[in-house]
C-alpha cells in the first residue's frame, strides 16, 4: 500500500513547487495541490470506514492496521530503522482532519496573506507533510523526524507572517516545544535502553508489545525506570498539548500567528501532544499511568477550570479561543486517564471534534478581523447587523464550543464524562469528573459574554470605511467546517466506532495495580 | 393500532423542516416563512391527535430508533421514542400552542412590519422540533440533549431584537442561569448511566425499574462514595433537579425568566409560559418512578415548589408592566406543579401543567394583543379602559384571569385545588420529616392563592377597566383575525379544560368525572402509570394520605378554603383598583415595596456572583498566569540568555583559536567513539 507514501510525496513535492512558484498564483496553486491529499485521505477514510472499521490498535495489534508499508532503511547502533507507516482508528481520523483542515486553512489564507505568498504556502504544505508523517509513522525514528519537522515551518510561519510581537512568540514556541521534545526523547530512549535486547527495531509496535509484555526495565537512581520514562515523556507531550502549567507559549503563539496558522496550531498541532500521550504514555506504559492516575487527572481538571477562568479574563477574541483550547484539552487528559472505553474513546473523539470546532472558531474570528481590523471585544458591537452570515456561523461555532447537543463537542465531552465518572483506576473519579464538568458553565459564560458584547447590541465600530459582509471564499471554509461539526455531532459513529475498536486494546492493562 | 406510531417521528420532524425552509428560503416566501411553520405545526397537531387517539385505545410505544453511540464493552447511547398517556397529552399541548402561536405571530410580527422574520420563524420551528423531541424522548440523555436545544432556541428568540442592548443581555442571562442548572442535570445524567448502565425512562430495563429492584435487593447497582443505594439515588435525583429548577424557573434559579420577557410576546407565550418552562416539571413527571423512591428528594421538590409559588406571587403584586406580572405569575404557577410532584400528586401536577399551559399562553397572547394596541407600551399605568375598545381580547383575557386566579368553574380552579388537596392530605398522613415539610409547603401554596387572585385582577382592572389614562389607550391600534382566533380558541379552553378532572364534583355527586386520572393510570409500559407511582410512593417513600374530615369532607373543605382565599384576593383587587382612576396603593407598603420592586435583590446577588466574584477571580488567575507561570518560563529564558552571553566570549574572532578548538574537539570525539565502538 503506497497511499501514505503518496500523501507524503504529493505534499512535499507540492511544497517545493509552491516555494518556487510565482507569487501571483501561489495561493491558488497550493490550494489546488493540497486538495489532492485531502481528497485522497477522504477516500482512504471511506475505505477504512468500510473495510477496517473493526481493526484494532496499530501498536498492539499491528497486523490489523491499514495502509501499512514497511521498508527497512538503515541500521544504527544495533537498531534497525525503517520506513514504517500505517493507520488505525485513532490515526485515520486525525490524518484526515489534518489534510482537510489544511486545505480549508489555505483557502482562508487568501484574504489575510498578501506578502511572500509562495513561501507562506510552501511552508504550510511542508507542515502538512510533517503532520501526516506524525500521525502515520509507526517507527520511532521516522516519527521523531516528522515530529521535529513540524516545528520548523511553524517557527517561520509565526515569525515572518505574524503580528507585532511575532519574533518573541515564534522563538518562545520553538524553544519551549523543542526543549520539551528533548526531554521526551531522553525519556523514550531510557525505555529503549531499558528494554535492551528485547527489541531489535525502533518500530513502535514492537516496543509497545515488549513493554506491555511485562519486560523488566530496572531502575534509575532508585526510581523504577518505567516511571522515570513516563514522567519525562509526559512532560514532553504535555507542553505540546498544552496543559497547565506548561501552556504559556500557546496564547502568545496564537495571538501573533496569522489566522490560518492559528487554525493549524489549534486544530492539529495540539493534537500531536494528545496523540503522542495516547500512543506512548497510555498505550506503552498504561500500568504506570494507572499508578499516577490522581496527579494526571488533577492536571486535566486543573487545565479545564484554569484555562476557562483565563479565557474569562480576556478581551481579545483570539486569546479567548486560545485559552479555551487549554480547557478543552484538559477534558482529553481526563478521558485518557479513565481507562474506560467511552473515556479514552471520548478523549480521542474530542481531539477530532476540537480540531474542527477550534479551527472553525479561529477562522470565524479571522474573518471578522479581516473586515473590522480588530479583535478586541470592547472595540466593536452589533456586528450581526453588518455581517449576518459570518456572525451566524460564529455564534453556531460558539455554541458548538459550549457543547451544544447534535454538534460534535457534545458527543465528545459527554463520552469523556461518562467514561471518567465510572473509571476504576482513578480514585474519587466522580468527584474529578464533577469538578471538570463545571467547565461547561464557565465556557458558556465567556463565550456568551463575548458574543453579547461584540456581535449583538447596537452597531458600533470606528472605521473610516463601510464594513460589509465577507467574500465567499472566506465564508465557504466556515460552512464546510460547521457541516462537519454537525455531521459528527449527529452521527458520532462516523468516527467513533473506529476509535472505539482502536482504543479498546489499550484498556486491558494486564495485572492492573 | 401501530399506524400512528409509525408516523410519530414526523411530529417533531415537520417543524424541523419548517425551520430549514424558513431559514434558507424564508426571505423568498410570502410572510417570511410563517406559512411553512403554520403548516408544519398544524401537521404536528393532527399527528399528535392521532397518536392521542391511538393511546386512548390502550396502545403505547417505547422504541429505540437510532443508536447514537454504540458500546462495545460498555453501554450504548440511543435516541428513541416513548409514547405513553403522559407523552400523548404533552404532545397535544405543545403542538396546539405552537400552532396558535405561529398564527398569532402573523399579527404580532408580520403585520407590525418586523424585519428578520425568516430568523424568527426558523427559531420557532427549531424550538418546536426540539421541544417535541424532548417530550417523547425515551431516555434521559436524549431528554438532556433536547433540553439544551430548547435552551438555545430560547436564547435566540429572547435575543431576537439583537440590535438593542437589553435583549442580548437577557438572552445571555437566560442561557447562563439555565446552563448552571443543566450542569447539575448533566452530572446527574452521567451518574445515572454510570450507576445503571442505561438511561431509559420506561420499561423493565429502565433505570427507575432497576432502582426499585435495587432497593428491594433484587438487582445490583454501582453506587459511589460508599453510599447505600437509596442515598445515592437521592443524590442523583437532586442533581437532575438542578436542571429542572433552572428550566422551570424555580427559586433560586428563577431570575432569568422575568428578563426573558425582552423577547417577542408570542415567544414568551410559547416558550416562557406554556412549553419550555414546563420542560423541567415534565422531566420530573417523566421519571417520577425514580423520584417516588426517595422521600428526601420529594420533600425538597415540594419545599422548593411551595416556596417559589409564594415568593414569586408576592413579587407579582407590585409590578407595573403587564408581561412582568405574567412572568412572576408563571414562576409561581410552576411552583405549584413542583409542590404537587413533591407531595405525591402526580396527576394533579400534570393536570395543572395542562391547564396552566392553556390559560397562561392565553394571557400572554392577550397581553400581546394589548401591546399591539398600545404601540408596544407595556406599562399598565398607561392603559385603562381597554375593555370597550377590544372586547375579544378583554373577554378571553378575563377567562384566562379567572382560570389563573382559580375561580370556579374555570380551569385553574380544578387543577390548583387538586394540587393543594394532595399536599394537604399527604402532609397530614405522612410520617416524620416528609409530612412536616409537605404541610409547610402546603401552607405557602395556600397563602399564595390569595396573592394570585390579587395580582391577577389588579392586572385586569388596571389594563381593561377604569378610564383610559393615555391617548394611546383612548385610541388603541386594532388587531386582526390572526390575533383574535388564537385568543378565542384558548379562551374557550381556559374556561373548559378543567372539566377533564373535576375531582371534588365527582366526590360530591358520585358521577365519574376524573378523566385525567383514568388517562394517566393506564398504559402497558413499566414505570409509566400513575398507579405504579402511587404504589411506590406509598411503599417506598412512605407518602400516606389522611383525611381528617372524611374523604368528602376534606375534599370540600380544601376546595372551599382555596376558593375563599382566591375570592378574597380578587375582592381586594376589586376594591382597590376597579375604579375610574386607580392610584398606586403599593406605596403604602413602604420599604417592603422597594424590596419587592428589586425582586428581593436576587438579581443583584447573582450579578455580583458573576461580576463581583467570578470575574475578579478570573482576572487574578490571569495575573498569576502572566506573572508567575509565564514569569518562570521567561526567567529560565533570561538565565539561558545570560549564560549564552558569557559563552559567546569563546567566539573571539581569532582564526587560530578556532583551529585549536576544532582540532581538540575532533580528537576527543574520535577517542570517545573509538572507546565505545571498541576500536582499541
Amino acid at each position: 500500500m503506497v497511499m501514505i507514501a503518496a500523501l507524503l510525496g504529493i505534499t512535499l513535492l507540492g511544497a517545493v513547487v509552491t516555494f518556487f512558484a510565482d507569487d501571483r498564483y501561489a495561493a491558488r496553486l497550493a490550494t489546488a495541490i493540497s486538495s489532492i491529499p485531502a481528497l485522497l485521505s477522504v477516500w482512504m477514510y471511506w475505505q477504512y470506514y468500510q473495510n477496517f472499521q473493526e481493526a484494532g490498535n496499530a501498536l498492539l495489534t499491528p497486523g490489523e492496521a491499514a495502509f501499512v508499508q514497511q521498508i527497512p532503511w538503515i541500521e544504527l547502533a544495533g537498531f534497525e530503522l525503517q520506513y514504517y507507516v500505517g493507520l488505525d482508528g485513532v490515526s485515520m481520523p486525525l490524518l484526515t482532519l489534518t489534510t482537510v483542515l489544511t486545505t480549508l486553512a489555505l483557502v482562508s489564507s487568501w484574504t489575510p496573506i498578501s506578502e511572500r505568498q509562495n513561501q507562506f504556502y510552501g511552508l504550510m504544505l511542508l507542515m502538512e507533510a510533517s503532520l501526516i508523517g506524525v500521525f502515520a509513522a509507526l517507527d520511532f525514528f521516522l516519527w521523531f523526524v516528522f515530529w521535529e519537522g513540524v516545528l520548523i515551518p511553524m517557527y517561520f510561519l509565526i515569525g515572518v507572517w505574524g503580528g507585532p510581537r511575532r519574533k518573541y512568540a515564534a522563538i518562545k514556541f520553538f524553544v519551549y516545544t523543542n526543549v520539551a521534545s528533548l526531554v521526551m526523547f531522553v525519556g523514550f530512549f531510557s525505555l529503549v535502553f531499558g528494554l535492551g535486547d528485547e527489541i531489535s527495531t525502533l518500530g513502535l509496535p514492537a516496543i509497545a508489545q515488549a513493554l506491555r509484555g511485562g519486560a523488566e526495565l530496572g531502575s534509575l537512581f532508585g526510581f523504577p525506570l518505567a516511571t522515570v520514562a513516563f514522567v519525562l515523556m509526559f512532560f514532553g507531550f504535555a507542553v505540546k498539548v498544552p496543559v497547565f502549567p506548561v501552556h504559556t507559549w500557546l496564547p502568545d503563539a496564537h495571538v501573533e500567528a496569522p489566522t490560518p496558522v492559528s487554525v493549524m496550531l489549534a486544530g492539529v498541532l495540539l493534537k500531536m501532544g494528545t496523540y503522542a500521550l495516547l500512543r506512548f504514555n497510555f498505550t506503552m506504559l498504561g500500568d504506570v499511568a494507572q499508578t499516577l492516575a490522581v496527579p494526571i487527572a488533577a492536571i486535566g481538571v486543573l487545565s479545564v477550570i484554569y484555562g476557562a477562568m483565563l479565557a474569562l479574563a480576556q478581551r481579545d477574541l483570539k486569546r479567548i479561543v486560545a485559552y479555551s483550547s487549554i480547557s478543552s484539552m484538559g477534558y482529553v487528559i481526563l478521558g485518557l486517564i479513565s481507562f474506560q472505553e467511552h473515556g479514552v474513546g471520548g478523549a480521542t473523539f474530542q481531539m477530532i471534534s476540537h480540531g474542527l470546532i477550534s479551527g472553525l472558531m479561529f477562522m470565524a474570528v479571522g474573518v471578522i478581523y479581516n473586515e473590522t481590523h480588530t479583535r478586541m471585544v470592547g472595540d466593536m458591537s452589533g456586528l450581526a447587523d453588518r455581517m449576518p452570515w459570518t456572525v451566524g456561523i460564529f455564534v453556531s461555532a460558539a455554541f458548538g464550543y459550549m457543547g451544544l447537543p447534535l454538534m460534535s463537542g457534545f458527543a465528545a465531552e459527554v463520552l469523556v464524562f461518562l467514561g471518567s465518572f465510572q473509571s476504576t483506576v482513578l480514585p474519587y473519579a466522580p468527584l474529578f469528573t464533577g469538578v471538570a464538568m463545571f467547565g461547561i458553565v464557565v465556557v458558556a459564560g465567556y463565550l456568551l459574554w463575548a458574543m453579547q458584547r461584540s456581535v449583538f447590541g447596537p452597531y458600533r465600530l470606528e472605521t473610516d470605511y463601510e464594513v460589509a459582509g465577507a467574500p465567499f471564499h472566506d465564508v465557504a471554509p466556515l460552512v464546510v467546517l460547521l457541516l462537519l461539526v454537525i455531521a459528527l455531532g449527529v452521527a458520532p459513529d462516523l468516527s467513533y466506532r473506529m476509535i472505539q475498536h482502536a482504543v479498546n486494546p489499550i484498556l486491558d492493562v494486564g495485572g492492573g495495580i | 393500532m401501530a399506524g400512528a406510531f409509525t408516523y410519530a417521528p414526523a411530529i417533531a420532524a415537520l417543524p424541523f423542516v419548517s425551520f430549514l425552509v424558513a431559514l434558507f428560503l424564508g426571505d423568498r416566501m410570502p410572510k417570511g416563512g410563517a406559512l411553512a411553520g403554520i403548516a408544519a405545526t398544524a401537521g404536528s397537531l393532527l399527528l399528535s391527535a392521532w397518536v392521542a387517539l391511538t393511546v386512548a385505545g390502550g396502545a403505547t410505544y417505547n422504541q429505540t430508533l437510532y443508536t447514537f453511540i454504540e458500546g462495545i464493552d460498555t453501554f450504548e447511547l440511543t435516541l428513541g421514542i416513548l409514547i405513553d398517556p403522559l407523552t400523548a397529552l404533552m404532545l397535544l399541548i405543545v403542538s396546539l400552542i405552537a400552532f396558535l402561536v405561529h398564527v398569532f405571530s402573523l399579527g404580532y410580527m408580520n403585520d407590525e412590519g418586523e424585519t428578520g422574520l425568516p430568523r424568527y420563524y426558523a427559531g420557532l420551528g427549531l424550538f418546536t422540533f426540539s421541544m417535541l423531541s424532548f417530550v417523547y424522548a425515551s431516555n434521559i440523555l436524549m431528554a438532556f440533549m433536547f433540553f439544551e436545544l430548547v435552551g438555545l432556541c430560547s436564547f435566540l428568540l429572547i435575543g431576537f431584537w439583537f440590535r438593542e442592548a437589553a435583549p442580548p443581555s437577557a438572552a445571555k442571562k437566560a442561557f447562563l442561569v439555565t446552563r448552571f442548572g443543566d450542569y447539575f442535570f448533566l452530572v446527574g445524567v452521567v451518574g445515572i448511566f454510570a450507576t445503571f448502565g442505561t438511561g431509559a425512562f420506561a420499561g423493565a430495563e429502565s433505570f427507575p425499574a432497576i432502582a426499585e429492584q435495587a432497593l428491594n435487593g433484587e438487582a445490583e447497582v454501582t453506587t459511589f462514595f460508599g453510599m447505600d443505594p437509596q442515598t445515592w439515588f437521592t443524590v442523583l435525583g437532586l442533581l437532575v433537579l438542578g436542571g429542572v429548577m433552572g428550566k422551570s424557573a424555580q427559586f433560586p434559579l428563577h431570575t432569568w425568566l422575568p428578563d426573558a420577557m425582552e423577547g417577542p410576546t408570542p415567544v414568551s407565550a410559547l416558550i416562557h409560559a406554556a412549553t419550555m418552562v414546563a420542560a423541567g416539571v415534565y422531566l420530573v413527571a417523566r421519571m417520577y418512578g425514580f423520584y417516588a423512591l426517595s422521600p428526601t428528594a420529594l420533600a425538597i421538590i415540594a419545599l422548593v415548589g411551595g416556596f417559589t409559588a409564594l415568593f414569586a406571587a408576592t413579587m407579582g403584586v407590585v409590578k407595573q408592566e403587564l408581561k412582568q406580572v405574567l412572568a412572576y405569575s408563571t414562576i409561581s404557577q410552576y411552583g405549584y406543579m413542583m409542590l404537587a410532584l413533591g407531595a405525591g400528586g402526580y396527576v394533579a401536577a400534570v393536570f395543572h401543567l395542562t391547564t396552566h399551559a392553556m390559560f397562561k399562553a392565553l394571557l400572554f397572547l392577550g397581553a400581546g394583543s394589548v401591546i399591539i394596541a398600545m404601540h408596544h407600551n407595556e406599562n399598565m399605568w398607561d392603559m385603562g379602559g381597554l375593555k370597550d375598545r377590544m372586547p375579544v381580547t378583554y373577554w378571553t383575557f378575563l377567562s384566562g384571569s379567572l382560570a389563573l386566579a382559580g375561580i370556579v368553574p374555570f380551569a385553574g380552579f380544578w387543577s390548583k385545588d387538586e394540587v393543594l388537596f394532595e399536599a394537604l392530605i399527604h402532609g397530614l398522613g405522612s410520617d416524620g420529616g416528609l409530612g412536616t415539610v409537605l404541610l409547610a409547603a402546603y401552607a405557602m401554596g395556600l397563602l399564595s392563592v390569595f396573592f394570585t387572585g390579587f395580582y391577577t385582577f389588579r392586572m385586569v382592572f388596571l389594563t381593561f377597566h377604569g378610564k383610559p389614562r393615555t391617548e394611546t389607550a383612548r385610541k388603541p391600534h386594532g388587531v386582526g383575525w390572526n390575533v383574535k382566533f388564537p385568543l378565542a380558541v384558548l379562551g374557550v379552553l381556559a374556561a373548559t379544560i378543567g372539566f377533564l378532572n373535576m375531582v371534588p364534583l365527582e366526590k360530591l355527586t358520585g358521577i365519574h368525572l376524573s378523566f385525567l386520572h383514568d388517562w394517566l393510570a393506564h398504559g402497558g409500559i413499566e414505570m409509566t402509570t400513575s398507579e405504579t407511582y402511587g404504589t411506590l410512593l406509598h411503599d417506598v417513600a412512605g407518602v400516606t394520605a389522611h383525611y381528617p374530615l372524611g374523604e368528602l369532607g376534606t375534599t370540600l373543605a380544601s376546595a372551599a378554603v382555596s376558593l375563599g382565599l382566591a375570592l378574597a384576593g380578587v375582592g381586594t383587587a376589586w376594591s382597590l383598583y376597579n375604579v375610574d382612576e386607580p392610584t398606586e396603593h403599593t406605596d403604602k407598603l413602604g420599604s417592603l415595596k422597594t424590596v419587592l420592586m428589586h425582586n428581593y435583590y436576587q438579581d443583584e446577588y447573582q450579578v455580583w456572583l458573576a461580576t463581583g466574584v467570578t470575574y475578579p477571580l478570573a482576572r487574578a488567575a490571569d495575573k498569576f498566569d502572566q506573572g508567575v507561570v509565564d514569569g518562570v518560563v521567561n526567567g529560565v529564558s533570561s538565565v539561558s540568555l545570560f549564560g549564552g552571553g558569557r559563552m559567546r566570549r569563546l567566539q573571539s574572532g581569532v582564526v587560530s583559536n578556532y583551529a585549536t578548538l576544532i582540532t581538540t574537539a575532533l580528537v576527543v570525539l574520535l577517542v570517545a567513539f573509538g572507546l565505545i565502538g571498541g576500536w582499541f
